[in-house]
């Protein structure tokens, strides 16, 4: 399932298109959303060598699902020209102070974009 | 990876360096990494893959280094791996280009 | 592989050497790299955002459809494009402040609000704003209350974030396009406000 690319060279009438249309990076499952808005989740202590989304800062911190945004593909495979894998991304909630402990104000919050495999169930 | 690039919640980064009336390109060199870069994007390499390739840039170079720096290293990167251009032509232009110069 | 530490002469030159040898084989069009930089330095800004903003302002309807899904709404004023495909659209409030950063890269709305600046794409930018976002937002000029519950989105996968500023108080007599040039890129960002005409404000990028 490597991801091939064109290798033809971008005319001045493809870039127009690309500045103007972008890359559709929504993708299609079977399968339906593992977590639902105010699931409590937990994101994954790993540690891969290779690309991915999933900064250190939030790895086994636990917060709450916002917003399912859909089915994307997924940078983390699309990035080493693997599978595009598609999944759900969900936007989660964490208190700052989960993250960086009681200095933070507990009136801050991170929201960041998670996918499927970047998650844990509570 | 657990690289420089993932620097949320580091300290030490001083001030936020805030430029009033910023042009978009600082120079004609930016411009052109940025559209190099761009006109790759999709027909030879996924912009997932561009954004890995400056992350793999040695850690020291990355924390030293502007932004359009680590584009033109990712650009770097990708072209000599998928042998569209060897590192020896590269460093070939450079002296000859430079030998035009004087 | 280039090093850093080296003269902005040593990079330009091998930014040259590069760009012959791209179009010599061609991979690269030179005419396109002139339409991608024109589009960047001429057509593509923060102009954009401003529309969007300030249609949200004056229409109700309109803002309720860009909270609700931005990609759409976006669409509606034909704004969309590269790294603007999938829009997320956030709402200052009295209650609330939103700030946008992206700690891995510097992700960010390119059709919506052009290439970012300097400043988003810093190393103090992209580390400071997620740990302490306050500090930060001082330094932009902006002493958000205790009380008032920041949001910081990092945005780290293919969704882009915009902030929908207050409108300012003693604007409700201006029209759309008025309003429009009001709207700063950093106050659709979140490290500004948006300031009635002749008021003073710190920043004005």
């Amino acid at each position: 399932m490597a991801i091939e690319t064109s290798n033809e060279c971008m005319s001045v009438a493809q870039a127009e298109i690309l500045l103007q249309s972008g890359v559709n990076c929504r993708g299609v499952t079977n399968a339906p959303p593992k977590f639902q808005v105010g699931d409590m989740v937990k994101a994954k202590v790993m540690h891969p060598v290779t690309y991915t989304r999933l900064p250190r800062y939030v790895r086994g911190k636990v917060g709450t699902i916002a917003k399912v945004h859909g089915v994307y593909v997924f940078p983390d495979t699309i990035g080493q020209r693997l599978d595009t894998k598609p999944q759900y991304v969900y936007n989660v909630r964490f208190a700052a102070q989960d993250i960086w402990g009681p200095d933070a104000s507990p009136k801050d919050f991170l929201h960041i974009d998670l996918f499927d495999d970047h998650l844990d169930t509570v | 990876m657990n690289g420089p690039h993932d620097m949320g919640g580091m300290h030490g980064m001083g001030p936020i360096p805030i430029e009033a009336d910023e042009s978009v390109f600082h120079s004609q060199w930016e411009a052109k990494v940025f559209a190099m870069s761009f006109a790759t994007f999709c027909n030879y390499f996924p912009v997932d893959e561009t954004r890995h390739a400056s992350e793999r840039m040695p850690p020291g170079d990355y924390l030293t280094s502007s932004y359009y720096e680590r584009w033109l290293y990712a650009l770097e990167l990708l072209i000599t791996e998928h042998n569209l251009v060897t590192p020896e032509e590269i460093e070939q232009r450079i002296a000859k280009l430079s030998q035009e110069e004087y | 592989m280039p090093h850093s530490h080296h003269s902005e002469s040593d990079i330009a030159l091998r930014v040259r050497a590069i760009e012959s040898l791209l179009a010599e084989k061609g991979i690269i069009d030179p005419a396109t790299l002139d339409a991608i930089i024109d589009a960047y330095e001429h057509r593509i800004g923060p102009h954009n955002g401003a529309r969007i903003v300030a249609k949200a302002w004056v229409s109700y309807d309109y803002k309720q459809r860009l909270l609700a899904d931005g990609t759409s709404a976006i669409a509606e004023l034909g704004l969309t494009g590269f790294s603007s495909e999938h829009m997320v659209v956030v709402e200052n409030t009295p209650q609330v402040h939103n700030l946008v950063v992206c700690t891995l890269c510097s992700c960010y709305p390119w059709a919506i609000l052009g290439l970012p600046p300097t400043w988003y794409k810093s190393f103090a930018y992209r580390s400071r704003a997620v740990i302490e976002p306050r500090k930060v937002l001082q330094e932009f000029g902006l002493d958000i209350p205790d009380e008032v519950e920041i949001r910081v989105w990092d945005s780290n996968a293919d969704l882009r974030y915009l902030v929908l500023p207050e409108r300012p108080s003693g604007t409700e007599d201006m029209s759309e396009e008025a309003l429009a040039d009001l709207v700063t890129r950093n106050a659709m960002i979140g490290t500004a406000k948006v300031y009635p005409p002749r008021s003073p404000s710190t920043i004005t990028a």
